[in-house]
């Protein structure tokens, strides 16, 4: 409770300064560390802030989690204030006077609201059971990654450790107990609402990006382009060829075009 | 007491006889030992045998209080009592034998003490098996609750060398878990740890490899970047030498004596944690007229990492300032700092000079106002990050340079023999921006002090 009212402060306080010129973003090494759920969090944000035109420097780092307030990733330096996880950031750069969705109806707005609740709740959890839950995943990809920059036997002991940690969060949302089909199932119902929503349109709320955007290409791109030993959700997202189309459009006009780094 | 003595009692204390106990043959035919139930046999046969030595009486007494202690300092059993006598069976009149009459301690003992450490109590629950196999090794399962939220839990074995009871060897596993709130962070240890302790004739040495795996929190979330950055695991694999001469009459408020602590650290048999650190710490106490004692201490430390890539973490760098160190200075308060936080430095030394004297009027002299002395110092000290594109020179006129320096005077209470407490009123003279200071009065209660 006190560090709800303590983030909500900081908020406060840090939305009289502007964006500042030293803006850091914290996340673990790419190419051999990072577990796809935390880097498709990562880039979502990394989205959110080149979809603003926001200046920010990645910075690698082995202990990003242990250094993060929240002990989750990514997490954004500010000045002096830490803002760890996906929410509390997109509320930090709305603030901070980028707001993507300023020109939403109210209505258009609280669907936005509901659209990220969706994601979090199917989208982020399918993507923890799947790297944490599911055995050939786990052993083959997850737990080796993780591990990687520790040597024996925190190798071992940490992976072992975070993967507890997490099928307790996957128990206690009533995740952990269903089969790879039912996950699938989840994660099909989820895209079609999304590709419901986009229709044949450029963003989700017509011609111009909002945070929501943002955040399904974070997801989705991770999916579709991760390599995995299990494709079964990558080929339910493929079948909505709209949602594929967008990503590769938000691929190209963010990261492509302006030789963003993922 | 109503006792008539029909005549004088015999031999008034002032006459003498004297026998020189060096000329009187000895022969020890014999060594009774009563008492043992548990403890195998060969353990207390070995350590008997010099008894047999004995050539003369005086030999004899020396050997056998020897012996004696030897077996105390087993710490296996709760009481041993000595009787020298002639021998029953002898076949001359100069033989003897010995009889030790030893209690042995209980299988299994629980305690629940209460701690004093550095400005921090706490809860011990101890469970020990003094003499798990019968000869003399020892269990012991500790678990601590503090009250700046330090847990702790050990479990370790260990035992004599070849029966020499201050000879041992041991081996741990445990779990500590503490916070470090001047620096802002928490840290949990797990490790196991080998060690051998053995006495020499220059001082006591022990040898000790410990593997760890220490894990680092911020502990909230205004804890400094500096040392946010430094939060995760590391696993450290060293290997350390302390060696320790003692020469004072009193570890707490001596009045003559030298004391000589080293200790020397090699990190990096494994392990990601990779440095040689060393320190060492003087002391040397006078008496004076009208009882009064004038102690100068002095300390110093030096770490360097041995890969180039790698800093030394925050948890094993040296903190200066304290209420029993460096006084005027709240607890690591002396040395770099950021947003509050105490960083550490991997230099460091502080000087200290007491000049100890009985309390004014001497209250309660000879017995509790003795466990009192009131104190005037000074110390001096300073701790900084080598800088190595500088030489020696350079780093060593840095040491000097911006010195920290504060005097006082103060009470000092001796508790039990291993602890002090002492209230002080001091006045930090010199001291830099970047310190913590405490002017005026400062309470401090603890086990190692300067």
């Amino acid at each position: 409770m006190a560090s709800l009212v303590a983030e909500a402060i900081q908020a406060e306080i840090g939305a009289t300064e502007r964006w500042p010129d030293n803006a850091r973003l914290f996340q673990p090494y790419q190419v051999e560390q990072i577990t796809f759920p935390d880097y498709a969090a990562c880039l979502s944000i990394k989205t959110l802030l080149h979809m603003c035109g926001l200046k920010f420097k990645v910075e690698l780092r082995a202990n990003a989690e242990e250094m993060s307030p929240s002990g989750k990733v990514p997490f954004l330096q500010l000045g002096a204030f830490l803002i760890s996880e996906v929410e509390p950031i997109i509320a930090a750069v709305k603030t901070r006077g980028f707001h993507l969705s300023a020109d939403l109806t109210d209505i258009q707005k609280s669907e936005l609201k509901a659209y990220i609740a969706l994601i979090d709740n199917v989208l982020v959890n399918a993507e923890l059971y799947l790297a944490w839950l599911h055995p050939e995943t786990l052993e083959q990809v997850t737990k080796p990654r993780y591990g990687s920059v520790y040597c024996w036997p925190l190798n071992l002991i940490l992976p072992w450790r975070k993967q507890r940690e997490v099928k307790l969060k996957l128990v206690s949302l009533e995740w952990a107990d269903r089969t790879m089909e039912e996950v699938c199932e989840e994660v099909h119902t989820c895209c079609q609402a999304l590709s419901e929503r986009l229709e044949k349109q450029q963003y989700f709320f017509g011609s111009k990006p909002t945070e929501l955007d943002a955040v399904v290409f974070g997801h989705l791109y991770t999916l579709i382009t991760t390599e995995l030993p299990n494709k079964a959700i990558a080929d339910v997202i493929n079948k909505f060829q709209n949602l594929v189309d967008f990503c590769t459009r938000v691929d190209q006009i963010y990261f492509k075009d302006l030789n963003n780094d993922y | 007491m109503g006792t008539v003595h029909a005549k004088e009692p015999e031999k008034p204390l002032n006459v003498r006889r004297s026998a020189n106990i060096k000329n009187l043959p000895v022969k020890v035919e014999k060594v009774v030992i009563d008492g043992l139930a548990k403890t195998k046999d060969d353990l207390v046969v070995q350590l008997i045998q010099p008894v047999f030595g004995a050539h003369n009486f005086e030999e004899l007494i020396f050997t056998s209080l020897e012996v004696k202690s030897t077996l105390d300092r087993l710490g296996i059993f709760k009481r041993v009592q000595m009787t020298i006598d002639t021998s029953d069976e002898s076949f001359g009149n100069d033989g003897y034998k010995i009889l030790y009459e030893v209690e042995e301690k209980r299988t299994f003992s629980g305690s629940v003490n209460t701690l004093i450490g550095n400005n921090e109590g706490s809860l011990l629950f101890a469970f020990k098996f003094p003499n798990l196999f019968g000869r003399a090794e020892r269990l012991s399962m500790e678990h601590t609750y503090g009250t700046n939220n330090t847990r702790g839990f050990g479990v370790e074995l260990e035992k004599p060398v070849g029966g020499d009871p201050d000879t041992r060897l041991g081996g741990s596993v445990y779990q500590t878990q503490g916070e470090y709130p001047w620096s802002g962070y928490k840290e949990t240890d797990r490790g196991v740890s080998l060690d051998l302790s053995f006495p020499t004739r220059l001082g006591a040495h022990g040898v000790k490899w410990a593997g760890e795996w220490r894990e680092l929190k911020s502990l909230s979330r205004s804890t400094s970047f500096a040392v946010r950055e430094q939060a995760g695991h590391s696993l450290k694999s060293s290997l350390k030498h302390t060696f320790v001469r003692d020469r004072r009459d009193d570890a707490i408020l001596p009045t003559t004596g030298t004391f000589i602590k080293t200790s020397q650290e090699f990190a990096g048999l494994g392990g990601t944690a990779e440095f040689v650190k060393g320190d060492i710490e003087l002391q040397a106490n006078k008496s004076l007229f009208l009882d009064t004692v004038v102690q100068m201490s002095l300390a110093g430390g030096f770490m360097k990492s041995t890969d180039p890539q790698k800093e030394i973490k925050i948890n094993d760098k040296f903190f200066l300032g304290g209420p029993l160190t460096l006084r005027g200075f709240n607890k690591h308060g002396v040395g770099p700092h950021s947003n509050g936080n105490a960083l550490g430095a991997d230099t460091f030394w502080l000087g200290a000079l007491h000049l100890y004297t009985p309390l004014p009027f001497r209250p309660g002299k000879g017995g509790f106002g003795d466990l009192f002395k009131s104190h005037f110092f000074v110390n001096v000290g300073n701790c900084i990050n080598y800088d190595y594109n500088r030489d020696v020179r350079d780093n060593a006129r840095l040491l000097g340079e911006n010195v920290r320096l504060a005097y006082g005077l103060g009470v000092v209470l001796r508790l039990g023999g291993v602890a002090r407490l002492e209230l002080n009123y001091v006045i930090p003279k010199w001291l830099q921006s970047c310190d913590s200071a405490n002017p005026g009065l400062q309470f401090g209660i603890g086990l190692t002090f300067l």
